[in-house]
C-alpha cells in the first residue's frame, strides 16, 4: 500500500517538473496557459499529498482558476499576437541556467542538511487552539494568532484594484466572445452551485480545511461567469456600491482590530466570548470582498463612460 | 497624559493610513482632502510613538496578547523611530506638493484621474512603509513588501503615459521576483528555526539554511533597493513617474529594503565579512556605473534617478563600512545616510518636477538656452545637491564624519576610497545642471524669472533646507537611534 503511494507521488512529482518544463519551452501562448493550469491542478494534488488541504485549496481556486481565466483574458486582448519566437540556446540563457541549478543544488543541499520535522509552531498552536475560537489550526493562526498577516493579505488585494482602476483606461474592451447555448445553460446550472460551495468552504473554515480566501475565489468565480455571459455589465453608476464592497473586508476588519482594543486588551485581542463569532462575521465580509476584488481584477478596468479613443479603436 | 498612554500609537502609524486610504478611495472627489487629512493624523501618531519611546524606551506590542513566537509583535525602537519620522517628514512634504500638483486648478483628464487614485495608493503605501519599520517578524515583514511593491507600482504607472506603462511592468517583474526570493527564505528559515520572529532566528544564525535564507534575501532586497547590478529597472521607473510619484519613490520605497537589509544584518545574521564584502563590492559597482550614467544622461530627471542608483551604493559601502569597523557610531553614521538621501532625494525630484513644468522641457544641454528660470526650484535643487554631496551643515555630512573617522582609525583604507571617490563623483554630475541654472549669457530672450510662484515650490525648498541643515540635529538623531540598542554592543 506505502508502495503505490510512493510510487504515485514519484509520477506526480515527475509530472510537475515535465510540466512547467513543457510551460517553458512551448512557444503558443495559449498552450502555454493550459499547461500552466495543469500544473497548478498537479501542484494542488501534491499538496494534498503532504497533508496541507489548505493550501491545496488555495492553490487549486486562486493559483490556478483565477489565474487561468486572467491569463487567458490577458490572450484574449492580445488578438492574435501569441506565438513567441523560438526558444534560441544563447550565452545568456546558459549562464541564467547554471546560476539557478547552483541555487537548486545549493537548496537540496541545504534541505538535506536540515533537520526533518525539527521544531515548529504546531505544539505552541495546539496548546492555544482552544482560546483562539476556532477549531481548525490553520484558521486559529490566520484569524487570530496572525490576524494581522491576514490583514494586510487582504490590504495586498485592495492596492491590486486600486492600482488596477487607476490605470489609463488605454485598451478597448475585448471581443465578446461567442458562445452558444450550451454555455449559458451550463452558466445557469453551475452558478448556483459555484455559490453554496464558495459559502460552505467559508463556513467550514471555522472546524475544517476551507475559508475566507478560498471561499472568496470560488465566489469570484461566479462573478467570473456572471461578467462572460454578459449576464452583468459592470456600469459606470455601479462605482459607488463596487468601491464599498472592495474595500469593507479591510475596513471592518481594521475596525474589529481596534475596537477591541479597550480594558487592557491589545489591537486584534478579541474578547474570548465573543472571539468565534467575531472571527466568522470578519470572515465572511472579507469572503465578499476578496470575491469582487477578484472579479474586478478579471474585470481590468474602472467601468467609465468609454471615450473617444477607444470608440476609435 | 494617562489616558493618550493607553492608546496603542504604535499600530495605529499603520492603521491610520490604511483606513486614510480606505476613506479616500470612498470618496473620490474628496480624496485630497481626506488624504491629507490621514497624513496629518498619521504624523501625530508617530510624534506621540515617538514620544513614548524617548521617555520610556522601545515600545513593544503583542498583537491578540498572544506574543512571539505565537502571535505578532510590533516594536518601535531607536531605528523604528528614526525610520519612521523620516517617511512622515518626507511625506507630509511630498504631499503638500502633490496637492499644488494634482490640484483641481491643473487641467486634463490625466490630471483629474491622478488626483483621484494619488491619495488611496500612498496611504497605502504609507501603511506598508509603517508596518515595515514596526515589524519583528519575517513573514510579516514579507506581506508589507507585498503592499509596498504593488502600491509603488501603481504610483509609478500613475501618469498612465505609455513609457511610464512599461517601466512600471519592468519594475514589477523585478519586484515579484525579489519577492519570490525573499519568501523562499522565509520558507528555508522557518524550515530551519521553527519559527519567524527575529529573536528566534537570530539564535539560528550561521546555520546552512540560514545561510542560504540570507543570501536569498539578500538578492531579493537588492532587486527591490536597485542595487547594482540588479538596478536596470530604477532610472526608467523613476524618471517617467510623476515628480511627487518620483519622490516617494526614490526617497521612500527603496529606504524600505534597505531597512530589512540592515535590520536583518545586525539583528539576525550579526557582522560577516562575507556579506559585508559582498554588499560593498556590489554598492562600489553602484556607485561607479550610477556615477558614470548620471554624467552621461541628457535629461534632468534621469540624472537624478541614476543619481540615486549611485547613492544607494554609497549607503550599502557605508553598512559594509559599519560591518568592518563593527562600532555602533559606524552603523549610526550609515543611518544618517539614508535619512540624508531619503529627505534630499525627495527635494531633488520635486524640484527637477518643478523646473520641467515650468521650463517645458528637462534636457540637461538646454538649461542655460532657456530664458525662463525657476529660481526657486533651482535654489532647491542647489541645496538639496549639497546635502547629497555631504558639505556641512548637512545631515550627510555628519553620516560621513562618523564613518570616515571610525574607518580611518581601523584602517579599512579601500572603502574610504569608494566613499570618497562617490563623493567626487557626486559633485561632479551635479553640477552639470547647476552650471545651466547659472549661466545667463545663452539664453535667446532676456531671462525672465517665472510664471509665478506657486505653493509646489515651497515642499522642495522646505526639504531641501531641512536636508541642507540637518547635520545640526544629528546628535539628537544619535541619542534617538541608541535606544533600545538596535545595533548591539558588538564585540
Amino acid at each position: 500500500m506505502i508502495d503505490a503511494l510512493v510510487l504515485f507521488d514519484l509520477v506526480l512529482a515527475l509530472a510537475i517538473i515535465g510540466i512547467a518544463a513543457g510551460v517553458l519551452i512551448l512557444r503558443d501562448a495559449f498552450a502555454m496557459i493550459v499547461c500552466f493550469v495543469i500544473f497548478g491542478l498537479l501542484s494542488a494534488l501534491a499538496w494534498v499529498r503532504l497533508a496541507a488541504p489548505d493550501v491545496a485549496l488555495a492553490e487549486a481556486a486562486i493559483g490556478t482558476g483565477v489565474t487561468g481565466a486572467l491569463l487567458l483574458k490577458t490572450l484574449a486582448h492580445l488578438r492574435g499576437r501569441t506565438l513567441s519566437p523560438p526558444l534560441r540556446v544563447k550565452g545568456g540563457l546558459v549562464v541564467n541556467a547554471a546560476l539557478c541549478a547552483l541555487v537548486t543544488l545549493a537548496g537540496i543541499g541545504v534541505f538535506l542538511a536540515t533537520p526533518i520535522g525539527g521544531a515548529g509552531l504546531e505544539g505552541l498552536v495546539a496548546q492555544n487552539l482552544a482560546a483562539s475560537g476556532v477549531a481548525h489550526p490553520v484558521t486559529a493562526v490566520l484569524l487570530n494568532f496572525r490576524a494581522f498577516d491576514t490583514l494586510m493579505e487582504v490590504v495586498v488585494l485592495l492596492v491590486a484594484v486600486v492600482a488596477v482602476w487607476s490605470m489609463e483606461r488605454g485598451i478597448a474592451r475585448a471581443p465578446a466572445p461567442v458562445m452558444g447555448e450550451v454555455y449559458a445553460g451550463f452558466a445557469r446550472l453551475v452558478l448556483p452551485a459555484a455559490v453554496i460551495v464558495g459559502a460552505y468552504l467559508l463556513w467550514i473554515g471555522a472546524i475544517a480545511p476551507g475559508g475566507a480566501f478560498q471561499g472568496g475565489a470560488v465566489l469570484a468565480a461566479v462573478g467570473l461567469m456572471l461578467l462572460i455571459t454578459r449576464a452583468y455589465t459592470p456600469l459606470p453608476a455601479h462605482r459607488g456600491a463596487a468601491r464599498i464592497v472592495f474595500v469593507i473586508g479591510t475596513a471592518l476588519f481594521a475596525a474589529v482590530a481596534l475596537f477591541v482594543a479597550q480594558g487592557g486588551r491589545a489591537t486584534f485581542e478579541y474578547p474570548a466570548a465573543h472571539a468565534k463569532s467575531l472571527i466568522l462575521i470578519i470572515e465572511a465580509v472579507v469572503t465578499i470582498s476578496i470575491a469582487a476584488t477578484l472579479a474586478a481584477l478579471f474585470h481590468g478596468r474602472e467601468p467609465v463612460a468609454v471615450s473617444v479613443r477607444e470608440t476609435r479603436a | 497624559m494617562s489616558e493618550f498612554a493607553s492608546i496603542d500609537w504604535l499600530a495605529l502609524t499603520v492603521f491610520a493610513p490604511l483606513l486614510g486610504a480606505v476613506a479616500s478611495f470612498l470618496a473620490p472627489r474628496m480624496a485630497p482632502q481626506i488624504g491629507f487629512a490621514s497624513l496629518t493624523v498619521t504624523a501625530l501618531c508617530v510624534v506621540m510613538l515617538a514620544a513614548q519611546v524617548i521617555a520610556g524606551g522601545p515600545v513593544i506590542v503583542s498583537l491578540g496578547g498572544w506574543g512571539a513566537p505565537l502571535g505578532l509583535d510590533l516594536r518601535a525602537d531607536g531605528l523604528g523611530i528614526v525610520m519612521l519620522g523620516m517617511t512622515m517628514l518626507v511625506g507630509l512634504f511630498v504631499s503638500l506638493g502633490a496637492l499644488d500638483s494634482f490640484s483641481a486648478a491643473r487641467e486634463g483628464e490625466e490630471n483629474a484621474r491622478m488626483r483621484l487614485y494619488f491619495w488611496p495608493l500612498w496611504l497605502l503605501l504609507l501603511s506598508g512603509l509603517n508596518g515595515a519599520y514596526v515589524s519583528t517578524d519575517i513573514f510579516n515583514l514579507y506581506v508589507m513588501i507585498e503592499v509596498i511593491a504593488l502600491a509603488a507600482i501603481g504610483l509609478t504607472v500613475l501618469t498612465g503615459r505609455l513609457e511610464a506603462m512599461r517601466a512600471g511592468l519592468e519594475y514589477m517583474f523585478a519586484s515579484m521576483l525579489g519577492a519570490l526570493l525573499f519568501l523562499m527564505a522565509v520558507g528555508l528559515a522557518y524550515l530551519q528555526a521553527g519559527r519567524l520572529d527575529f529573536a528566534g532566528l537570530a539564535a539560528h544564525a550561521g546555520e546552512p539554511a540560514m545561510m542560504l535564507a540570507f543570501a536569498l534575501m539578500l538578492v531579493g532586497l537588492a532587486l527591490k533597493t536597485a542595487l547594482f547590478p540588479l538596478h536596470f529597472w530604477l532610472p526608467r521607473a523613476h524618471a517617467s513617474a510623476s515628480a511627487p510619484a518620483s519622490a516617494l519613490l526614490s526617497g521612500l520605497v527603496l529606504k524600505a529594503s534597505l531597512y530589512i537589509l540592515l535590520r536583518f544584518w545586525v539583528e539576525i545574521f550579526g557582522p560577516g565579512s562575507l556579506i559585508g564584502l559582498t554588499v560593498g563590492l556590489m554598492g562600489t559597482g553602484a556607485v561607479i556605473w550610477g556615477s558614470v550614467q548620471a554624467l552621461r544622461t541628457q535629461r534632468l530627471k534621469l540624472l537624478v534617478a541614476w543619481s540615486t542608483v549611485a547613492q544607494i551604493g554609497l549607503i550599502c559601502v557605508a553598512f559594509a563600512l559599519a560591518d568592518t569597523i563593527g562600532a555602533q557610531t559606524a552603523w549610526q553614521g550609515a543611518v544618517l545616510l539614508m535619512v540624508a538621501h531619503a529627505v534630499a532625494k525627495a527635494a531633488m525630484f520635486l524640484a527637477a518636477g518643478r523646473i520641467a513644468q515650468e521650463t517645458g522641457h528637462d534636457r540637461i544641454a538646454d538649461l542655460d538656452r532657456t530664458h525662463l528660470r525657476p529660481t526657486l526650484a533651482q535654489f532647491a535643487f542647489a541645496l538639496a545637491a549639497i546635502s547629497l554631496i555631504g558639505l556641512p551643515p548637512s545631515a550627510g555630512f555628519a553620516g560621513k564624519w562618523l564613518l570616515m573617522e571610525g574607518a580611518m582609525r581601523a584602517g579599512a583604507w579601500i572603502w574610504v576610497v569608494v566613499a570618497m571617490a562617490g563623493t567626487l563623483f557626486s559633485v561632479a554630475y551635479l553640477s552639470r545642471p547647476l552650471i545651466g541654472f547659472l549661466r545667463f549669457d545663452r539664453a535667446p530672450d532676456p531671462v525672465g524669472e517665472h510664471h509665478g510662484w506657486a505653493i509646489a515650490d515651497a515642499p522642495p525648498l522646505m526639504l531641501a533646507f531641512i536636508a541642507a541643515i540637518s547635520g545640526l540635529a544629528a546628535v539628537q538623531i544619535i541619542g534617538v537611534l541608541d535606544i533600545g540598542a538596535p545595533f548591539g554592543p558588538f564585540p
